[in-house]
Protein backbone atom coordinates (compact mmCIF):
# COMPACT_ATOMS: atom_id res chain seq x y z
CA UNK A 1 0.00 0.00 0.00
CA UNK A 2 2.97 2.34 0.09
CA UNK A 3 3.44 2.73 -3.60
CA UNK A 4 1.54 5.34 -5.54
CA UNK A 5 1.36 3.08 -8.58
CA UNK A 6 -0.29 0.30 -6.57
CA UNK A 7 -2.74 2.65 -4.93
CA UNK A 8 -3.75 4.21 -8.21
CA UNK A 9 -4.81 0.93 -9.75
CA UNK A 10 -6.78 1.39 -12.91
CA UNK A 11 -8.65 4.46 -11.74
CA UNK A 12 -7.14 7.70 -13.03
CA UNK A 13 -9.57 10.45 -12.11
CA UNK A 14 -11.37 9.92 -8.78
CA UNK A 15 -10.19 8.16 -5.60
CA UNK A 16 -12.58 5.34 -4.76
CA UNK A 17 -13.50 4.22 -1.22
CA UNK A 18 -10.83 2.12 0.52
CA UNK A 19 -9.85 1.10 4.07
CA UNK A 20 -9.11 4.69 5.03
CA UNK A 21 -12.54 5.82 3.84
CA UNK A 22 -14.22 3.12 5.94
CA UNK A 23 -12.30 4.14 9.03
CA UNK A 24 -13.20 7.81 8.60
CA UNK A 25 -16.88 6.98 8.01
CA UNK A 26 -17.06 4.81 11.14
CA UNK A 27 -15.50 7.53 13.26
CA UNK A 28 -17.82 10.16 11.80
CA UNK A 29 -20.94 8.07 12.44
CA UNK A 30 -20.05 8.11 16.14
CA UNK A 31 -18.51 11.54 16.59
CA UNK A 32 -20.05 13.95 14.08
CA UNK A 33 -23.10 16.08 14.87
CA UNK A 34 -24.95 19.04 13.41
CA UNK A 35 -23.57 20.55 10.24
CA UNK A 36 -20.70 18.57 8.74
CA UNK A 37 -18.11 19.38 6.06
CA UNK A 38 -16.07 16.73 4.31
CA UNK A 39 -13.01 18.23 2.62
CA UNK A 40 -11.59 16.30 -0.35
CA UNK A 41 -14.63 14.07 -0.61
CA UNK A 42 -13.51 12.21 -3.76
CA UNK A 43 -16.30 9.87 -4.80
CA UNK A 44 -18.52 11.25 -2.03
CA UNK A 45 -18.85 7.85 -0.33
CA UNK A 46 -18.00 9.01 3.20
CA UNK A 47 -20.15 12.14 2.96
CA UNK A 48 -23.12 10.13 1.72
CA UNK A 49 -22.82 7.52 4.48
CA UNK A 50 -22.60 10.20 7.15
CA UNK A 51 -25.57 12.06 5.67
CA UNK A 52 -27.72 8.94 5.59
CA UNK A 53 -26.64 7.06 8.70
CA UNK A 54 -25.35 9.47 11.35
CA UNK A 55 -28.11 10.00 13.89
CA UNK A 56 -27.11 13.45 15.10
CA UNK A 57 -26.04 14.95 11.78
CA UNK A 58 -28.40 17.52 10.25
CA UNK A 59 -26.60 18.44 7.06
CA UNK A 60 -23.51 17.39 5.11
CA UNK A 61 -21.57 19.56 2.67
CA UNK A 62 -18.60 18.19 0.74
CA UNK A 63 -15.84 19.76 -1.31
CA UNK A 64 -13.14 18.69 -3.71
CA UNK A 65 -10.67 20.44 -5.99
CA UNK A 66 -11.17 17.80 -8.68
CA UNK A 67 -14.13 18.43 -11.05
CA UNK A 68 -14.54 14.70 -11.74
CA UNK A 69 -14.80 14.01 -8.02
CA UNK A 70 -17.34 16.82 -7.64
CA UNK A 71 -19.51 15.26 -10.34
CA UNK A 72 -19.30 11.75 -8.82
CA UNK A 73 -20.17 13.06 -5.38
CA UNK A 74 -23.12 15.00 -6.76
CA UNK A 75 -24.38 11.94 -8.63
CA UNK A 76 -24.29 10.14 -5.30
CA UNK A 77 -26.59 12.82 -3.92
CA UNK A 78 -24.04 14.81 -1.94
CA UNK A 79 -24.21 18.61 -1.73
CA UNK A 80 -20.83 19.53 -3.21
CA UNK A 81 -18.67 22.60 -3.76
CA UNK A 82 -15.58 22.75 -5.92
CA UNK A 83 -12.89 24.48 -3.92
CA UNK A 84 -9.39 24.44 -2.48
CA UNK A 85 -9.31 22.99 1.06
CA UNK A 86 -11.20 25.33 3.42
CA UNK A 87 -10.92 28.51 1.35
CA UNK A 88 -14.59 28.86 0.29
CA UNK A 89 -16.14 28.21 3.72
CA UNK A 90 -17.37 30.69 6.29
CA UNK A 91 -15.99 31.20 9.76
CA UNK A 92 -17.78 29.19 12.44
CA UNK A 93 -19.96 27.30 9.96
CA UNK A 94 -19.38 23.65 10.90
CA UNK A 95 -19.84 21.39 13.92
CA UNK A 96 -17.54 18.77 12.40
CA UNK A 97 -14.97 18.78 9.59
CA UNK A 98 -13.80 15.45 8.10
CA UNK A 99 -10.66 15.04 6.01
CA UNK A 100 -9.02 11.98 4.49
CA UNK A 101 -6.08 13.85 2.98
CA UNK A 102 -3.66 12.97 0.21
CA UNK A 103 -0.77 11.73 2.32
CA UNK A 104 1.60 9.51 0.36
CA UNK A 105 5.11 10.96 0.40
CA UNK A 106 6.06 11.45 -3.24
CA UNK A 107 9.30 12.08 -5.03
CA UNK A 108 8.78 15.30 -7.02
CA UNK A 109 10.60 13.75 -9.99
CA UNK A 110 8.29 10.78 -10.04
CA UNK A 111 4.86 12.37 -10.17
CA UNK A 112 2.06 11.69 -12.62
CA UNK A 113 0.49 15.09 -12.80
CA UNK A 114 -3.06 13.82 -13.07
CA UNK A 115 -6.12 13.91 -10.81
CA UNK A 116 -5.30 10.62 -9.11
CA UNK A 117 -1.98 12.04 -8.03
CA UNK A 118 -3.83 15.04 -6.59
CA UNK A 119 -5.93 12.57 -4.61
CA UNK A 120 -2.99 10.59 -3.24
CA UNK A 121 0.20 12.61 -3.11
CA UNK A 122 1.11 14.61 -0.04
CA UNK A 123 4.29 15.96 -1.60
CA UNK A 124 7.76 15.07 -0.36
CA UNK A 125 6.75 15.00 3.31
CA UNK A 126 3.25 13.58 2.83
CA UNK A 127 1.98 16.65 4.72
CA UNK A 128 1.74 19.31 2.02
CA UNK A 129 -2.06 19.41 2.20
CA UNK A 130 -2.42 18.41 5.85
CA UNK A 131 -0.43 21.38 7.14
CA UNK A 132 -2.41 24.18 5.45
CA UNK A 133 -5.60 22.34 6.41
CA UNK A 134 -4.59 22.27 10.09
CA UNK A 135 -3.53 25.91 9.99
CA UNK A 136 -6.98 27.07 8.74
CA UNK A 137 -9.53 24.57 10.06
CA UNK A 138 -10.10 26.24 13.43
CA UNK A 139 -11.56 29.22 11.55
CA UNK A 140 -14.50 27.26 10.11
CA UNK A 141 -15.44 25.43 13.32
CA UNK A 142 -18.43 26.32 15.48
CA UNK A 143 -17.58 26.92 19.16
CA UNK A 144 -17.77 23.22 20.12
CA UNK A 145 -16.74 21.98 16.68
CA UNK A 146 -14.43 19.03 16.08
CA UNK A 147 -12.15 17.77 13.32
CA UNK A 148 -11.82 14.13 12.32
CA UNK A 149 -8.54 13.74 10.43
CA UNK A 150 -7.23 10.53 8.95
CA UNK A 151 -3.52 10.19 9.72
CA UNK A 152 -1.19 7.61 8.19
CA UNK A 153 2.07 6.69 9.85
CA UNK A 154 3.62 7.25 6.41
CA UNK A 155 2.97 10.99 6.67
CA UNK A 156 4.53 11.40 10.13
CA UNK A 157 2.13 10.87 13.02
CA UNK A 158 4.03 12.95 15.58
CA UNK A 159 4.67 15.79 13.14
CA UNK A 160 0.94 16.00 12.43
CA UNK A 161 0.05 15.94 16.14
CA UNK A 162 2.58 18.72 16.70
CA UNK A 163 1.10 20.85 13.94
CA UNK A 164 -2.40 20.33 15.36
CA UNK A 165 -1.17 21.36 18.80
CA UNK A 166 0.39 24.50 17.30
CA UNK A 167 -2.99 25.29 15.75
CA UNK A 168 -4.59 25.14 19.20
CA UNK A 169 -6.04 21.64 19.26
CA UNK A 170 -6.10 18.75 21.69
CA UNK A 171 -6.11 15.39 19.96
CA UNK A 172 -7.46 11.96 20.72
CA UNK A 173 -7.25 8.78 18.65
CA UNK A 174 -10.78 7.47 18.07
CA UNK A 175 -9.98 4.73 15.53
CA UNK A 176 -6.81 2.89 14.59
CA UNK A 177 -6.00 0.08 12.21
CA UNK A 178 -2.64 -1.42 11.22
CA UNK A 179 -1.68 -2.63 7.78
CA UNK A 180 1.61 -4.19 6.64
CA UNK A 181 3.18 -0.87 5.66
CA UNK A 182 1.27 1.74 7.58
CA UNK A 183 -0.97 2.41 10.55
CA UNK A 184 -4.07 4.49 9.94
CA UNK A 185 -5.52 6.53 12.78
CA UNK A 186 -8.45 8.88 13.03
CA UNK A 187 -7.50 11.86 15.17
CA UNK A 188 -10.33 13.75 16.80
CA UNK A 189 -9.24 17.35 17.27
CA UNK A 190 -11.00 19.78 19.55
CA UNK A 191 -10.03 23.28 20.63
CA UNK A 192 -7.71 23.13 23.59
CA UNK A 193 -9.57 24.16 26.70
CA UNK A 194 -7.95 27.03 28.64
CA UNK A 195 -7.59 24.79 31.71
CA UNK A 196 -5.44 22.15 30.02
CA UNK A 197 -1.70 22.45 30.36
CA UNK A 198 0.88 24.11 28.26
CA UNK A 199 0.95 27.60 26.93
CA UNK A 200 -1.23 29.36 29.47
CA UNK B 1 -26.62 23.39 -4.98
CA UNK B 2 -29.35 24.18 -2.53
CA UNK B 3 -29.95 27.80 -1.64
CA UNK B 4 -29.10 26.95 1.97
CA UNK B 5 -25.49 26.41 0.91
CA UNK B 6 -25.15 30.22 0.99
CA UNK B 7 -25.14 29.93 4.80
CA UNK B 8 -21.76 28.17 4.73
CA UNK B 9 -19.86 29.41 1.66
CA UNK B 10 -18.02 32.67 1.09
CA UNK B 11 -15.63 34.25 -1.38
CA UNK B 12 -12.43 32.17 -1.25
CA UNK B 13 -10.31 35.29 -1.74
CA UNK B 14 -11.61 37.67 0.92
CA UNK B 15 -14.28 35.65 2.83
CA UNK B 16 -17.07 38.11 2.11
CA UNK B 17 -20.70 37.13 1.35
CA UNK B 18 -21.70 35.81 -2.06
CA UNK B 19 -24.74 37.01 -3.98
CA UNK B 20 -26.67 34.42 -5.95
CA UNK B 21 -27.96 34.91 -9.49
CA UNK B 22 -30.03 32.02 -10.80
CA UNK B 23 -30.22 31.08 -14.48
CA UNK B 24 -31.80 27.65 -14.12
CA UNK B 25 -33.23 25.83 -11.12
CA UNK B 26 -35.50 23.06 -9.95
CA UNK B 27 -37.80 23.27 -6.92
CA UNK B 28 -34.97 22.00 -4.75
CA UNK B 29 -31.77 23.42 -6.12
CA UNK B 30 -29.92 25.78 -8.40
CA UNK B 31 -28.48 24.15 -11.53
CA UNK B 32 -26.95 27.08 -13.39
CA UNK B 33 -26.07 30.58 -12.26
CA UNK B 34 -23.39 32.63 -10.60
CA UNK B 35 -22.15 33.60 -7.17
CA UNK B 36 -20.70 37.11 -6.98
CA UNK B 37 -18.59 38.42 -4.13
CA UNK B 38 -20.33 41.36 -2.48
CA UNK B 39 -16.95 42.97 -1.82
CA UNK B 40 -14.37 42.23 -4.53
CA UNK B 41 -16.94 41.50 -7.28
CA UNK B 42 -15.30 38.23 -8.39
CA UNK B 43 -17.85 36.02 -10.19
CA UNK B 44 -17.96 32.26 -9.55
CA UNK B 45 -19.92 29.98 -11.88
CA UNK B 46 -22.50 27.37 -10.87
CA UNK B 47 -22.53 24.62 -13.51
CA UNK B 48 -24.58 21.41 -13.45
CA UNK B 49 -25.51 22.15 -9.86
CA UNK B 50 -21.90 22.53 -8.66
CA UNK B 51 -20.57 25.93 -7.59
CA UNK B 52 -16.94 26.43 -8.60
CA UNK B 53 -15.39 28.40 -5.76
CA UNK B 54 -11.79 27.90 -6.79
CA UNK B 55 -9.89 31.19 -6.93
CA UNK B 56 -9.65 32.44 -10.53
CA UNK B 57 -5.99 31.46 -10.96
CA UNK B 58 -6.76 27.82 -10.12
CA UNK B 59 -9.98 27.75 -12.13
CA UNK B 60 -8.19 28.26 -15.46
CA UNK B 61 -5.50 25.61 -15.22
CA UNK B 62 -7.41 22.64 -13.95
CA UNK B 63 -9.76 20.52 -16.02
Amino acid sequence: MTDLAERRGAETTVYQPAEDSGLLAEAALEEATGRVLEVGTGSGWVAKRVDEEAGEVDEVVASDVNPHACRQARERGVEVVRGDLLDPFRAGAFDAVLFNPPYLPTDPENEWDDWMETALSGGETGRELIEPFLDDVERVLAPEGIVLLLVSSLAGYEEIRGRAADAGFDDEVVREESFPFETLSILRLSRRSPSSSGDY
Amino acid sequence: MKESLLDVVCCPLDKHDLELDVEDRTDEEILEGTLTCSDCGEVYPIEDGIPNLLPPDMREESD
